[in-house]
């Protein structure tokens, strides 16, 4: 059989067993203590490996080791709007309920990891720029960002009607991810004092590999940890949304 | 088509002349506001000439957000948004129609009026000029744009300040282009990038955002 059909419906069955409530539940029961695991195990080696293996740096001395929490969240603040982007428009054009759960319920782990990302630079920049804040690009639209993600949780908690909530914020998730490349460029183009990449760079990363490896591990293992506050979440609003339906009251019944 | 969109706009434009308030609000709000720069800020005529293009973009936007909230909601509250969603046309082209004619009654009038108070910021001629075409081109998208977050908070009573949380964010690249030409030109540096920015913006804002108003309508009104 060809390979690539039988990938393809491993995903369509998943897709479809995602798109049931019931079976959301039932697969993050499983996922959420397993991803709860990765994220423990490798933020542990990551911080171990960040804080005592690394070498400090030669310029900046040990103060460079809080990119080891620094990068990973400003990675995930761009990758959870991506997520909620994408999950906006599988919601809206396939009318996929779990969809716009993963819309609602990441919101608030994004917002929350950009402020982390903003905090963590500040406290970065005052010592090595000299300054806590700087009208720089990066900094400048990664607080833009922020804004989109609190825009996104207030447009969904103004509506009384959870439905029609979620149907607009799946809707600004989309309509921003349109404009967020064009901000990050225009906002590039107008001033910058932050670094370039380093990481994901033509030609491979400027980093030597003791002080690389903690970074991917932390940044693996923030990842992980979303995906795991994302399931609790989503288990949460799953059993709140079908608190009426038969399932969820035969498992009330079964912890009784 | 042209006669379906043209009976949509001749409908926003009659709508909007009989009331003229409406028409004059933002223009009063933009000067307003524009007004306020010089009365807080130290009266140097040279801090003025260097910040007036800016305060005047500012300015432009304030006033286009003010008038948005204004934009669907008289529709929807007299049930004729929601023919617009049941009814055969196309709900694309009578939106379109509909950004088109708000845009001429406050962007347009907004870019119109602009040189005045650039007379009073004392901004030299040609920079006037720039400043004017980047209204020109801007102003559009400011509204194409924002009609997507008043298309989503139509349903909402108090939606004022949530419909700024949500597009105030999505004006900055505007904003940045747009008064970043004024200093530019200041200085003496080519602006043609600026002009193109602009204009790639407006021509994605008119390709894209009218669907994703219809998908806010479609979205929020049941």
């Amino acid at each position: 059989m060809n390979p690539f059909v039988t990938v393809w419906d491993f995903f369509g069955r998943l897709y479809h067993r995602l798109a049931s409530p019931r079976e959301f539940y039932k697969i993050s029961r499983f996922t959420t203590p397993v991803f709860g695991l990765l994220f423990l195990l490798l933020t542990a080696a990551g911080t171990y490996l960040g804080l005592f293996v690394a070498p400090a740096d030669y310029q900046q001395g040990d103060s460079f080791r809080i990119i080891y929490v620094h990068v990973p969240s400003a990675w995930l603040s761009l990758f959870i709007y991506m997520v909620m982007a994408t999950a906006g428009a599988i919601g809206l054009i396939w009318r996929m309920k779990m969809a716009y759960v993963v819309v609602i319920c990441s919101a608030p782990i994004g917002a929350a990891f950009t402020a982390l990302a903003l905090i963590t630079g500040s406290l970065w920049g005052a010592p090595i720029w000299g300054t806590w804040w700087e009208w720089d690009a990066r900094l400048t639209s990664e607080l833009i960002l922020l804004f989109l993600y609190l825009g996104a949780m207030a447009l969904y908690y103004a509506f009384d009607d959870r439905k029609t909530g979620e149907r607009a914020t799946a809707v600004l998730a989309v309509v921003g991810v349109v404009i967020v490349p064009i901000i990050h460029y225009s906002v590039e183009w107008w001033s910058s004092l932050h670094q370039g990449a380093t990481v994901f760079r033509a030609g491979g990363p400027a980093m030597p590999s003791s002080m690389l490896t903690p970074l991917l591990l932390m940044a693996l293992g923030f990842t992980f940890f979303y995906g795991y506050c994302l399931f609790l979440r989503a288990q949460n609003m799953v059993l709140h949304n079908e608190r009426n339906s038969r399932w969820v009251k035969d498992l009330i019944n079964e912890l009784e | 088509m042209t006669n379906t969109f043209m009976l949509y706009a001749m409908r926003e434009w009659q709508l909007l002349f009989r009331n003229s308030s409406t028409l004059a609000q933002p223009l009063c709000f933009f000067v307003i506001i524009a007004l306020l720069f010089p009365l807080s800020l130290p009266a140097e005529n040279a801090l003025l000439q260097r910040i007036g293009g800016g305060v005047i973009w500012v300015s432009a936007v304030l006033a286009t957000l003010l008038s948005l909230e204004s934009m669907f909601k008289p529709d929807y509250h007299d049930g004729a948004l929601e023919q617009w969603l049941i009814q055969p046309r196309s709900l694309t082209l009578a939106v379109v129609a509909k950004v088109f004619s708000q845009w001429s009654a406050t962007g347009l009038i907004l870019t119109l009026f602009a040189p005045v108070l650039c007379l009073t910021f004392r901004i030299p001629v040609e920079q006037i000029w720039v400043l004017f075409v980047g209204l020109l081109l801007g102003t559009p998208s400011l509204t194409l744009i924002g009609a997507i977050g008043a298309a989503l908070t139509v349903t909402l009573h108090r939606g004022g300040v949530l419909l700024a949380i949500i597009i105030l964010p999505l004006y900055i690249p505007i904003l940045i282009f747009g008064a970043g030409m004024v200093t530019q030109s200041a200085q003496g540096a080519d602006i043609t990038g600026q002009i193109y920015a602009l204009a790639a913006i407006l021509t994605l804002a008119l390709t894209l955002a009218p669907f994703a108003i219809v998908g806010a309508l479609r979205a929020t009104i049941d």
